[in-house]
């Protein structure tokens, strides 16, 4: 689903690589664990499946497309096929839950008929039902983050990237969000989840790839944090 | 694609920086004006120059016993001198067949005082003997003049050949650098209209950077994102190309129609002709913000 053959990205105006010749394939229906320090390159790799950053080498693959390849005009098809979430939620302030998750099928053109439909199922997928007509500022932390999965999931994408989406949320409500995240699993979708949360790496158990100044220094089925943090 | 989403995004970001929008408008509005002006005077000075430049004479004096030109020395010319210049200014090549025409002293009388009717003083001082005979020569091309001039002023008899065509030319001389003064501010303008159009619309791409983030994220097409700030553009574009067409409608009304009421102009403009300089100075417009909002979207709006 996700292949990265010795990739390397460098910042314009940086001599250090963001991410130093990396390999790592992400198989379709995975759960994997995104971990290492602040600037270890984490947001790079999902910022590269998303085509947001080029490679300077190296070749990335994603749902069977060889993204050096991929006209820029088709970049918005690849992204709709990839749902994204946030550490800082990136809700619209001034729309209700149901506008912000039918703003993501309303811009990419769907009928109106279909967004009627799946809307308040996704909402309910997340656990929002009855806080439809809710604004973002009306709602918790968790629950704004809720908002954000279901829209990055309305349009059922094979690819759910999360960028610490538990980094603003506490520990008790992140449980939650990872419950969600898991159903999303289930449902066949590849997530990617970029972390610092130990705790919440350590009780899933899922496959953990820890970068480190751009390099991978480990990658294991069912691991944990790791004891250095 | 959803027109009442994107129609709905349009106005929000009109509304939101109103008055960038509306110094976009009047910008817009006072540049295509003096566009549409800058082309109406055009299509006056062509058609007066067609108009006049067909009209356009040489006129050869004869000599008469009062005759200033050395040539004459003092002595008029002869019945059959007269017969053989119009003989020979009728075989001249450039000359119109037909269009050698005698004026005598009562004909040219008249026309003095026709033209001079209201210089009394003038009038009285002059009589009928003063008047110099000539022949009126029309021209087959006037603007190939000078062949005929030359052949003209040769032959025995004349005393000064005058071309209109030279005294006219410097009246179009002056209205030829009035309309490019006004197409040359005309242009400044329409520069400042685009670089504003761009700044509103770098102000409307940031205001609503939240939504184009997330419309990139959920992968919206470029078009679908770009739309509708291209299309604020556009709409300030039409709606100060709709204040410069009532400027042009005003412009012919009261410049153009009352000019005619002071100088013989010839030819009046039309309403054709306004209208064409309207549709012209309109997709100008239109274009140029167009324009304008996707060179800012470019380089502000990274897709």
């Amino acid at each position: 689903m996700i292949h990265f053959d010795n990739v390397t990205k460098v910042y314009a105006n940086q001599n250090r690589p963001a991410l130093d010749h990396v390999s790592v394939d992400v198989d379709k229906g995975e759960f994997v664990f995104l971990v290492g320090p602040s600037g270890s390159g984490k947001s790079t790799f999902l910022r590269l499946i998303l085509k947001e950053e080029r490679p300077n080498s190296g070749a990335i693959h994603v749902a069977g497309k060889d993204l050096a390849r991929l006209s820029n005009f088709k970049v918005p098809h690849l992204r709709r096929r990839i749902g994204c979430v946030f550490q800082d939620f990136r809700l619209l302030p001034n729309k209700n839950v149901y506008e912000n998750v039918a703003f993501a099928l309303e811009v990419i053109g769907k009928p109106r008929r279909f967004i009627r439909k799946v809307v308040p199922e996704v909402i309910e997928l997340v656990g929002l039902e009855g806080k439809a007509h809710r604004m973002p500022d009306e709602l918790s932390g968790g629950e704004q983050q809720r908002v954000a999965m279901a829209r990055a999931f309305v349009n059922r994408p094979m690819i759910l990237l999360a960028d610490e989406p538990t980094g603003n949320i506490d520990p008790a409500t992140s449980i939650g969000i990872m419950k969600v995240l898991d159903r999303i699993n289930r449902t066949g979708t590849t997530v990617v989840m970029a972390t610092h949360d130990a705790a919440i790496v350590d009780s899933m158990r899922k496959r953990v790839v820890e970068l480190e100044d751009g390099k991978i220094v480990r990658d294991q089925s069912r691991g944990v944090y790791g004891q250095a943090y | 694609m959803r027109a009442n989403f994107i129609f709905s995004e349009v106005w929000i970001g009109l509304r939101r920086n109103l008055t960038m929008t509306i110094a976009v408008v009047i910008t817009v509005a006072v540049g295509m004006a003096m566009l549409g002006v800058g082309l109406m005077i055009n299509a006056q000075v062509s058609m007066m120059q067609t108009y006049w430049y067909d009209k356009v004479e040489i006129s050869v004096f004869l000599c008469d016993k009062i005759s200033a030109s050395e040539k004459c020395g003092g002595k008029a010319i002869t019945d059959e001198q007269t017969a053989a210049v119009k003989a020979q200014l009728e075989k001249t090549p450039g000359v119109a067949p037909g269009g050698v025409i005698y004026e005598n002293q009562e004909e040219a009388y008249k026309n003095f005082k026709e033209a001079y009717a209201t210089n009394k003083a003038l009038l009285t001082a002059t009589t009928v003997k003063d008047m110099p005979t000539s022949f009126r020569v029309k021209l087959s091309d006037p603007e190939n003049y000078q062949p005929v001039v030359q052949a003209a002023e040769a032959m025995p008899g004349v005393s000064q050949v005058v071309n209109q065509r030279e005294l006219i030319g410097r009246f179009f001389d002056m209205l030829s650098t009035l309309r490019w003064a006004a197409i040359i501010v005309a242009v400044i303008l329409v520069l400042a209209a685009a670089l504003l159009i761009g700044n509103t619309v770098r102000l409307s791409a940031f205001n609503r950077r939240r939504e184009t983030g997330i419309m990139r994220l959920v992968g919206a097409s470029n078009l679908y994102i770009q739309l509708p700030f291209v299309m604020e553009g556009m709409i300030a574009g039409l709606i100060g190309g709709v204040l410069a067409a009532v400027l042009l409608i005003v412009a012919k009304v009261f410049m153009f129609e009352e000019l005619t009421k002071f100088i013989a102009i010839g030819a009046a403009l039309g309403w054709d002709e306004v209208a064409q300089a309207i549709t012209l100075t309109m997709v100008f417009g239109v274009v140029i913000c167009v324009l304008a909002s996707f060179v800012t979207l470019r380089r502000y709006l990274r897709v």
